[in-house]
């Protein structure tokens, strides 16, 4: 029975070490990662009646929220806000338009090329070519 | 097992749901760090199969505490997926072991959470879109997965043999 038991336990402990390095090289290899050097990349803005603002931007900047800070510093028409969490920055104000789940029932949802986010301002690269877009939306 | 619900299970079951709930508010300050693992396991390993009348109520607490989302879908097969793996190795005594399961379990939380987005994407763009929403939803989560499971590992470690003894008296 003892030996059943330590059999069972050493087992266990193998799959999750497996497990362990497994998901760690899944994500070394396929996490998205930020790159050095200029980029070119739009920001845009759909407010909550569907008005979008374009923003070209040549940045440096290696992740999203670097690159607001940049372009928020040199073009008056862009602004935002946010508060830092346990998930990266929750952003809650774009362009004077706020949008916070507890008292708005809305949010600012981040898209890259058109896609869902994954990552917070802080946390998504800066790929050359990229549209990162914000959208103001209701929640359900 | 009784097969009739007695009054005295139902009382148990709802103490099981709040116990959960409770330890669920108390460590909302904490990401991915939760007591709701270690208590489906030892109520699992304690009760039996009556486990599966806990399960259903804690979901639709859940659900009307926090509202209907995308997680709440989530919730309707991973915690009855974690008590019927513990249901199955429910004879093993080790602490060690548990620590272990539950490790594994909070580490695959993100693998099993994405399902969900497997099926979102699919809905626009086929098997390709699904998997297009669903891996880097999950790639992305990994750290997370990670805190997840040392939280599990640990806290198992730590209460298993204090609560196991609690519940053996009981």
């Amino acid at each position: 029975m003892q030996k059943k038991k330590s059999k069972i336990v050493v087992i266990s402990g193998l799959i999750l070490v497996a497990l362990i390095a497994v998901f760690t090289i899944c994500y070394n290899v396929f996490s998205a990662k930020p790159s050095e050097g200029s980029k070119n990349v739009v920001i845009e803005v759909v407010n909550s009646t569907g008005a979008k603002a374009d923003y070209e931007l040549s940045t440096d900047a290696e992740y999203l929220k670097d690159a607001m800070d940049e372009l928020a510093e040199n073009n008056d028409s862009f602004s935002y806000s946010g508060t830092d969490g346990d998930y990266g920055i929750m952003v809650e104000v774009v362009n004077g338009e706020q949008a916070i789940y507890a008292e708005d029932n809305a949010y600012w949802a981040l898209y890259v090329n058109g896609d869902y986010g994954q990552y917070s301002a802080n946390q998504q690269p800066v790929v050359d070519g990229d549209t990162y877009t914000w959208i103001y939306e209701k929640a359900n | 097992m009784q097969k009739r619900l007695t009054t005295k299970d139902i009382a148990v079951i709802g103490l099981m749901v709040a116990i959960i709930e409770t330890c669920k508010f108390a460590l909302s300050f904490a990401p991915n760090i939760e007591l709701t693992t270690f208590w489906l396991i030892m109520f699992t390993r304690r009760i039996g199969k009556k486990v599966a009348l806990i399960v259903p109520v804690l979901i639709l607490v859940e659900g009307m505490m926090y509202g209907i989302n995308t997680w709440w879908i989530m919730y309707l097969y991973i915690w009855p997926l974690l008590v019927i793996l513990a249901y199955l190795f429910r004879n093993v005594e080790s602490a060690l072991f548990w620590a272990i399961f539950a490790g594994i379990f909070g580490l695959c939380f993100g693998m099993l959470c994405s399902i969900t987005y497997f099926f979102i994407g699919m809905r626009d763009g086929g098997i390709i879109g699904g998997f297009n929403t669903a891996f880097p939803w999950w790639i992305s989560g990994i750290i997370w997965d990670m805190v997840h499971c040392a939280g599990n590992f640990v806290l198992m470690l730590i209460l298993y043999y204090p609560i196991d003894n609690v519940m053996k008296t009981r």
